[in-house]
């Protein structure tokens, strides 16, 4: 069973922040066991949680009949990828068993309006992270105002 | 000796010849540098993209959504393979995903989560980079006659 420090090294949004950052973050998390068929997100709802997978595949079906498949341990799903101004803009589905580290939408929304270089980071690594797993959904330039997400 | 007479006397169209390279060569190597400069000013201010470029190697270790390897299924995820297949003939060659998994579910595919999970394990179904994807009908030969 991995931690979520192990699963936040891996990463690509993440394994960049200093151990003060992490220490602020990992107390956010819970871990969410899955199993096939489970459904975490449905568009429309009130976002509530982004995530974060330890181990698992999960599709996010968005608008239009678009989707993307997440199964990298580290991989994570958020902002633009889940919601878009507190509802949910996509329906995520487990196609296996996993894991998944489940993060309050709010409070990491407000870890990352932090002025700190952490909050920075994290905000860089996911413009690169979303170019690398679902480029289409990069619609939103200012990433200042994390608060739409 | 004036005009072309001392020109020709002191070497003067090879000298004029080196010179006029030697201002060209300087001239294209100070314009291919301010054409990069944003590239040098960029990592300047985000130096954070310079360790990227090592973690990139290990990031490309772990296939995200397609192998080369082909898959060994079993004969009945073989045969749930071919019902798939027959679902995907009747769609667009950029599929929805969440389209083809309504499909299967309505249309009694067994364990339809996991055998598209198969699918796109074994690289059958890849993804456009649109939010669509795609059925690579050789492989999905190759793997049911494996």
């Amino acid at each position: 069973m991995g931690s979520i420090s192990d699963v936040l090294k891996k990463s690509i949004v993440f394994k960049s922040l200093e151990v003060t950052d992490l220490q602020g973050l990992i107390p956010l998390f819970e871990r969410w066991e899955l199993h096939t068929g489970d459904v975490i997100t449905t568009a429309g709802e009130t976002a509530q949680y982004f995530f974060i997978v330890e181990r698992g595949t999960l599709l996010l079906a968005m608008d239009q009949g678009r989707s993307v498949v997440l199964s990298a341990s580290g991989d994570f799903i958020a902002m633009e990828l889940l919601s878009a101004r507190g509802i949910y803009k996509a329906t995520t589905t487990a196609l296996e068993n996993g894991v998944v580290f489940a993060v309050p939408r709010g409070a990491f929304l407000a870890f990352i309006q932090e002025d700190t270089p952490g909050a920075a980071a994290i905000m860089d690594a996911w413009q690169d992270y979303l170019d690398q797993r679902a480029g289409f959904v990069k619609i939103i330039e200012d990433i200042d105002v994390p608060a739409i997400f | 000796m004036y005009g072309i007479e001392a020109i020709n006397a002191n070497n003067g169209w090879a000298i004029s010849v080196v010179g006029i390279t030697i201002v060209f060569s300087g001239l294209v190597v100070l314009a291919l540098v301010i054409s990069q400069l944003h590239k040098f000013l960029d990592l300047y201010e985000n130096p954070r993209k310079i360790k990227n470029w090592f973690s990139r190697g290990k990031e490309n270790d772990t296939p995200l959504e397609t192998s080369a390897v082909i898959m060994v299924l079993t004969e009945e995820q073989k045969e749930i393979a071919k019902q798939f297949a027959l679902l995907v003939r009747t769609m667009e060659d950029h599929f929805s995903l969440p389209r083809l998994l309504n499909l299967a579910r309505i249309s009694g595919v067994k364990n339809f989560h996991s055998n598209l999970n198969i699918l796109l394990k074994s690289a059958i179904i890849f993804p456009d980079k649109e939010g669509y994807f795609c059925w690579d009908q050789d492989l999905y030969i190759k793997t049911i006659s494996y």
